[in-house]
């Protein structure tokens, strides 16, 4: 009856999913530690020579590469995230102003969500092409000199920033499809009490919106810094896979490109366990910011 | 169709509680073709009990007989019960034709004929016009109608209730109340519905259980449950407004508030809890009851008088006199307490004293 | 007299008519700036796509084109240099069933986790949830070696490409917790009504549960179809070398890869519209099952 244990029935339904996860994520999961462990492993031959605690690790670390790497997710954290929370706070902020058109700037801010990355990186390539693009064109309206942002031979600052700019607007949707649905569930009777005492509206957005929506505020910040640790298509989809402007290739590498870049070697001694590695320092990263994402979300998502 | 509840107990084991016992070895005969009230504070153990005689709840101990079936180890769906939640529990999805369906295609009766009797006991219940809404476009009382129709229409042996009116509103709750008599006579099916509301429980049933802490405190009609209380809890628990209570004692076979002889009782001297209904009282020149007159409050034929309780510092008692005579408040009147609404308790144990 | 009757407004009343109408000013047109922002690139896809070789090596570039001049035989062309029509046909299998599987797999153990009880449930739960922070490039290195393991990678058939880009993605804890969570909201009383019925468990999820959790179980089915049409990285590691294997993503990627050389811009671009469109239409059809169901799961697809 009710309160009884249906074991073998409850299997019965956990087992499809179950199967799944156990040999495509928690498998893999004790494999990347065990691998990390292993001295030169060759996948495609299958052999290695015993194990080492660090190795792998130092040799990760040591690696030019993956210092670029780390400086390039450093940059695309702190520059996107920040940029897009409080673009998109502001521009939430005005959606929820006005009335009318609401639903059709709404439509249109959503559009970057439903984008193939791959497609919209090549267009935003051309936008910044040297001659034939958007972005010059309006610079030398301005009398500005037409600049060399993703072509041959373009440098590592303009072609980061071109990067960046992608970035923050494929991430704006998201963002401002939560605050504006954080901004509508905010009770009006604030906003009245606030209007009888004549605040400034300036005063009503520091003072009441935004301690309001903290708790989504908070979220969004944290898993948008999660995501940008990870951040990897988008540079395929704006400079391909030579990760960076041609004639400056691997420029704008990324921690997680590098793990790729390590299991297309498979048949390299120790790229395996070089991928484990730099996995694993994701991990480790992404998981500081998870723990303090779930303190902040205890009090949002309820299990 | 008897039901006959015997010793039955229900123990839950909780993590953080540890064991509690819902249900205390219940006792009960609930006659075939009655409309019966299990009734009880919340917390008391009758939906636990509701629930065992369904068959979703296991019976920690004891037996559940329906007829001379013992159905304590039959599955829910065997036992031939119709179940009404408090919440109606109508499928959101599902028109009111479909959810009233839905028991009979479990038991294969052929479409055509699950249709006429779908529509049968939709006209029965009221609704018969409703069959293609969605529950979310009936009113609650529709929603009720509809969940009773649907327990209805597999024509089991019982018809259970849980907590059938609470989520209606007060002028609801008496046309439904009264639907449900209608009903339960038309189909002459034996009903157990559940409540907590005493009125309920008493202008429907025709008998009640009255239940505290999972223990049974008495069986009857309701009429005599309230005139003979078995005890202190029963007293209290029915009637409104409630039982004035005071602290007397007995003293040579004279029932004693204070200084005032208010009736007789042939029982040894002791302290005693004496309680008088309040409509118990009389307005009369000789008594040695006296007492000050706080407030007045008159609602149509009756004067309610609020009155200091002479053995209980702070708490006052309520007095329901004929209108005729103008009283006002600070006026010093003599009361005169009729046998039949004064019952004697036992002050420790709280059972009625002889 | 009579003028002096007719309503009018305070000193202090016009001055905070006025200073609303400019505040509604500067916010529609701060938002209309934001959309040209956020319009921009697609504009700019399309505008080059309609281009010939000629118009595109305009120094500055035409910015607007004429219905008439508009050279639609770009799509053929990029139809030609690739085979689209094969991409997507292969994306469309892919996301079928990926999403089949996981619809398959996440109701019926939500529904478990839902509704039956069951020894260490609540333990079980608890650790699919924590696995959901680590990052999924961790299991991306052994999920490489099983496909490979598998065979699925060597001398790739067809369905040996379909298998290693879709059985990793049959499930998803994510989903899973998100099903849950709308078939606990399903009030008990349901399922103890459809038990007093006599309604089989597997009867009552298919009935009652499943109809219910409809809008959550579209929106599942939106966001992983989406997630495929825009999936690269995994399916470009498992099948790089057949080009008739390729998803649309890589497809896009891998015929166009050159951002120096002679690259055709007008056909590229094409090749993107050509990618870009479905997603849109579908994103225009169902606007407002996606954009609540993004706002509730709060993942991107």
């Amino acid at each position: 009856m009710l309160e009884e244990k249906h074991n073998i029935k409850a299997w019965l339904y956990l087992a499809p999913a179950m199967i799944l996860l156990l040999v495509f994520t928690f498998y893999p999961i004790f494999n990347a530690f065990f691998l990390v462990f292993l001295r030169d492993f060759n996948f495609l031959a299958g052999s290695f020579d015993g194990f080492t605690l660090t190795e792998n690790f130092v040799y990760i670390l040591n690696k030019p590469d993956f210092k670029k790497a780390l400086l390039n997710t450093l940059m695309i954290v702190f520059v996107s995230v920040p940029v897009s929370v409080i673009l998109a706070l502001l521009i939430s902020a005005w959606l929820n102003s006005i009335k009318k058109l609401q639903g059709f700037f709404q439509t249109i801010f959503f559009l970057p969500y439903v984008t193939n990355a791959i497609a919209i990186g090549m267009a935003f390539a051309f936008l910044f092409h040297r001659n034939y693009g958007l972005i010059n064109t309006i610079f030398n309206w301005i009398g500005l000199p037409s600049i060399n942002w993703v072509g041959l031979g373009a440098g590592y600052w303009s072609s980061m920033f071109a990067l960046l700019v992608f970035i923050i607007w494929s991430g704006l949707a998201f963002k401002i499809m939560v605050f504006l649905s954080g901004l509508q569930s905010i009770d009006k009777q604030y906003y009245d009490a606030a209007k009888v005492d004549s605040t400034p509206r300036s005063r009503i957005f520091t003072k009441i919106t935004v301690p309001l929506l903290s708790p989504m505020i908070a979220y969004i910040t944290i898993t948008s810094i999660i995501g940008a640790f990870k951040e990897y298509t988008a540079v395929i989809g704006m400079f391909g896979v030579r990760l960076g402007p041609a004639g400056n290739d691997g420029a704008l590498v990324t921690i997680v490109a590098l793990v790729y870049e390590a299991i297309s070697r498979s048949g390299s001694d120790g790229a395996y366990s070089e991928a484990a590695a730099a996995s694993i320092i994701l991990f480790a990263i992404t998981l500081v910011f998870t723990l303090i994402n779930m303190q902040v979300s205890k009090k949002r998502v309820h299990f | 169709m008897e039901i006959k509840l015997e010793m039955l107990t229900k123990v839950f084991d909780n993590k953080e509680k540890g064991l509690t016992t819902a249900v205390d070895k219940l006792d009960i005969t609930i006659p075939s073709g009655k409309l019966i009230g299990l009734l009880g504070p919340s917390g008391c153990g009758k939906s636990t009990t509701l629930y065992m005689i369904a068959g979703l709840l296991k019976p920690t101990e004891g037996k559940i007989y329906f007829g001379d079936e013992n159905v304590t180890d039959i599955p829910p769906e065997d036992r031939g019960i119709g179940l009404v939640f408090q919440n109606y529990a109508l499928y959101p999805h599902m028109t009111v034709a479909q959810n009233i369906m839905f028991p009979l295609e479990n038991l294969k009766v052929p479409k055509a004929e699950a249709i006429e009797r779908a529509q049968e006991m939709a006209d029965l219940v009221g609704i018969g016009e409703l069959m293609d809404r969605k529950p979310k476009q009936l009113s609650g009382g529709q929603q009720q109608r509809v969940a009773i129709a649907r327990a209805l229409v597999k024509k089991p042996r019982v018809l259970l209730l849980d907590e059938p009116l609470s989520n209606l509103d007060a002028r609801l709750r008496l046309a439904t109340r009264e639907e449900i008599k209608r009903i339960q006579r038309e189909t002459g099916i034996t009903t157990v519905f559940v409540t907590h509301d005493q009125e309920e429980a008493m202008s429907i049933s025709d008998e009640i259980v009255l239940m505290e802490l999972g223990i049974k405190q008495q069986v009857g009609e309701p009429q005599d449950v309230y005139d003979k209380p078995d005890n202190l809890f029963v007293a209290k628990f029915l009637g409104t407004p409630p039982i004035n209570l005071f602290d007397g004692h007995i003293k040579d076979g004279k029932i004693m508030i204070g200084d005032a002889n208010i009736g007789q009782l042939k029982t040894d001297d002791k302290e005693v809890i004496v309680g008088i209904r309040p409509e118990g009282f009389s307005l009369t020149e000789r008594s040695s009851l006296k007492v000050e007159v706080d407030l007045v409050e008159t609602i149509g034929r009756d004067t309610t008088l609020i009155i200091e309780n002479p053995t209980r510092k702070g708490e006052t008692f309520r007095a329901i006199v004929d209108a005729e005579k103008r009283i006002k408040p600070g006026d010093k009147i003599k009361l005169n307490v009729k046998p039949t609404k004064l019952f004697v308790f036992e002050k420790d144990t709280g059972e009625l004293v002889n | 007299m009579s003028e002096n009757r007719k309503p009018t407004l305070s000193k202090k009343e016009q001055a905070a008519r006025k200073q609303k109408i400019i505040r509604l000013v500067i916010v529609y047109t701060l938002l209309t700036f934001v959309a040209l922002f956020i319009v921009t690139p697609f504009y700019w896809m399309i505008l080059t796509s309609l281009k010939t070789a000629q118009q595109i090596d305009r120094i500055p570039p035409i910015l607007f084109l004429k219905p008439g001049d508009w050279q639609l035989r770009n799509f053929a062309l990029a139809l030609q240099a690739a085979p689209y029509a094969r991409f997507m046909m292969n994306t469309v299998i892919v996301a079928a069933i990926s999403t089949f599987g996981t619809i398959i797999t996440t109701v019926l153990a939500a529904f478990a986790f839902a509704r039956i009880n069951f020894k260490g449930r609540d333990f079980i739960f608890m650790i699919l949830i924590s696995s959901m922070m680590i990052p999924g490039e961790m299991f991306v290195i052994t999920n490489f070696m099983t496909v490979n393991t598998l065979g699925w990678i060597r001398d790739q058939s067809f369905i040996d490409a379909l298998a290693a880009m879709s059985f990793p993605f049959m499930t998803s804890i994510f989903y899973l917790f998100f099903l849950r969570q709308t078939f606990k909201q399903v009030p008990d009383e349901l399922y103890l009504a459809a038990k007093v019925d006599g309604t089989s468990d597997f009867k009552y999820l298919l009935k009652v549960m499943i109809p219910i959790a409809k809008p959550t179980i579209i929106t599942i089915i939106i966001l992983n179809a989406m997630g495929t049409w825009n999936a690269y990285i995994w399916p470009n590691l498992v099948s790089p070398q057949n080009e008739n294997y390729r998803l649309v993503s890589n497809g896009l990627r891998n015929a166009y890869r050159d951002l120096s050389g002679q690259v055709a811009y007008n056909e590229q671009m094409s090749a993107a519209l050509i990618v870009t469109i479905p997603l849109l239409i579908v994103f225009l059809l169902l606007k407002k099952q996606i954009m609540r169901g993004v706002s509730r799961s709060g993942i991107k697809g």
